[in-house]
């Protein structure tokens, strides 16, 4: 099959979890808080499928989360590649089935993600105190609902693995 | 041992494949792209929107009659009202076009006003936007100025087939023409970084000299016709203080911008009724 269609499951799932968070986003503005979290949308492509599938699946990712947020387009589409690279390069190391490896995985996208974003967006108000000290608000805050958004996204990605019938381990096992 | 190499580096040369082509893609691709997959995000958001509107409606609907009659009093008190500013609003309309035939001033940019509902708030350190729920199907042009009744709400940068885009007036790339009110001299407001902490501000440079703002009497800035975007009088916020600027010429300082601005639910856009030429508008 030329695509995995866990690929096309977790493309669904990442593009539900950004809906989500932005519609939180939406509702949080009277209390100043931001959540960004991206981290957890490159993590199940790149340790679950084949390369090609990866591929698809991430580049369709950024560009959905590049056409859904006022950053430059490729922004995104570029740091998810980039940061898919090294995860995919590594991911045997990783363990998938359980949910410690990608949580942390999520956490470092993540942090990748705002700070790709800050460098992209605010590299001239690098130096304003009121920048700074919003861009800490949102990283906390971030990484604080990831604590618990995380484990939710990864154990619903698996759910839907079984739901589906589809193959719920990944490609490339050590043991295989 | 070669393939399993090869194997090992197959992300990176993917990436590096990505990287060429995304460089030699022309522009129009990309916008083509970033059109097709903002068009087709749209729905949702256009959708969540109207269910919020249900909510609304059931929410209200559950309010007992006793309620809903002083509602419909106050509505009448307010209905009178706007009635009658409605007809002083249409005399002294008159009055102005026979003193400016009378003068033979130039005409004014006239606007209509099209309300639309905002259906996402997307308000951080790195960009402060709102969605709208109108686009290019009620004919929002790119550009056109945002109001509510607190006055300056933004300008519209991005138009999508149901949905719009605006850059609100704290965001450090809004970029506005303005005058302190009752001095006709122009001066520039730009937005700022917000910390999220307190109220939203924006900064205004190229004061004069003599103008003197302070706690107790802090001056209204307000917009300009001078831009070609905004009617003039329109509230932008208030400087409580201003000191010299960088160039020791003219005086620069924070405003203070109407809280509301991060709680939007309803705003109004400005169509003018000849096309705006950005290159022309923007000061």
């Amino acid at each position: 099959m030329f695509l995995d269609p866990r690929g096309i499951l977790l493309f669904g799932a990442n593009a539900l979890l950004l809906y989500l968070t932005m519609l939180i986003n939406s509702a949080l503005v009277g209390w100043s808080i931001y959540l960004l979290m991206l981290g957890p949308m490159l993590v199940f492509p790149a340790l679950y499928l084949p390369h090609k599938s990866y591929f698809i699946c991430t580049l369709l990712t950024g560009l959905w989360v590049d056409a859904a947020l006022p950053s430059g387009f490729g922004l995104f589409t570029f740091g998810f590649l980039f940061a898919g690279a090294f995860i995919f390069q590594m991911r045997i190391r990783f363990r998938a089935e359980c949910n410690y490896h990608p949580i942390f995985l999520a956490h470092g996208v993540n942090f990748f993600c705002i700070l790709l974003l800050t460098l992209a967006m605010g590299a001239t108000f690098i130096n304003n105190l009121g920048f700074c000290l919003q861009v800490f608000v949102t990283s906390l805050a971030s990484h604080l609902a990831l604590l618990i958004v995380a484990p939710w996204f990864f154990n619903f990605e698996r759910m839907l693995f079984v739901l589906c019938r589809l193959d719920s381990e990944p490609e490339d096992l050590p043991i295989r | 041992m070669a393939k399993l190499r090869l194997d090992r580096i197959k992300p990176l040369v993917a990436l590096c494949a990505f990287l060429i082509a995304w460089w030699i893609i022309p522009t129009t691709v990309k916008s083509f792209l970033k059109a097709s997959f903002s068009e087709f995000q749209a729905p949702a958001w256009v959708a969540t929107s109207y269910l919020n509107d249900l909510e609304n409606f059931w929410a209200r609907r559950s309010h007992s009659k006793v309620e809903l009659i002083e509602a419909g009093r106050e509505v009448a008190r307010a209905k009178s009202l706007y009635q009658f500013n409605s007809q002083r609003k249409e005399t002294l309309e008159n009055e102005i076009q026979r003193l400016e035939a009378i003068l033979n001033l130039p005409s004014r940019r006239e606007f209509r006003y099209e309300v639309a509902r905002v259906v996402r708030r997307d308000l951080n350190a790195w960009w402060q936007q709102i969605v709208i729920r109108k686009g290019k199907d009620f004919d929002i042009p790119a550009g056109a100025a945002v109001v509510f009744s607190g006055g300056v709400v933004g300008r519209v940068v991005e138009v999508g087939a149901f949905t719009s885009r605006v850059e609100l007036v704290t965001s450090p790339n809004f970029r506005m023409a303005a005058n302190f009110e009752g001095d006709e001299r122009p001066v520039v407001y730009q937005g700022l970084p917000q910390s999220g902490f307190g109220d939203p501000l924006g900064a205004v440079h190229d004061a004069p000299q003599d103008v003197v703002a302070s706690t107790q009497r802090p001056l209204k800035l307000l917009s300009t016709r001078l831009g070609g975007t905004f009617p003039p009088g329109l509230m932008i916020g208030r400087v409580s203080w201003l000191e010299p600027g960088n160039t020791g010429i003219f005086q620069a300082g924070e405003v203070e911008l109407d809280a509301r601005l991060l709680s939007l639910h309803e705003v109004a856009v400005l169509i003018p009724l000849y096309p705006i030429d950005l290159q022309d508008d923007v000061p």
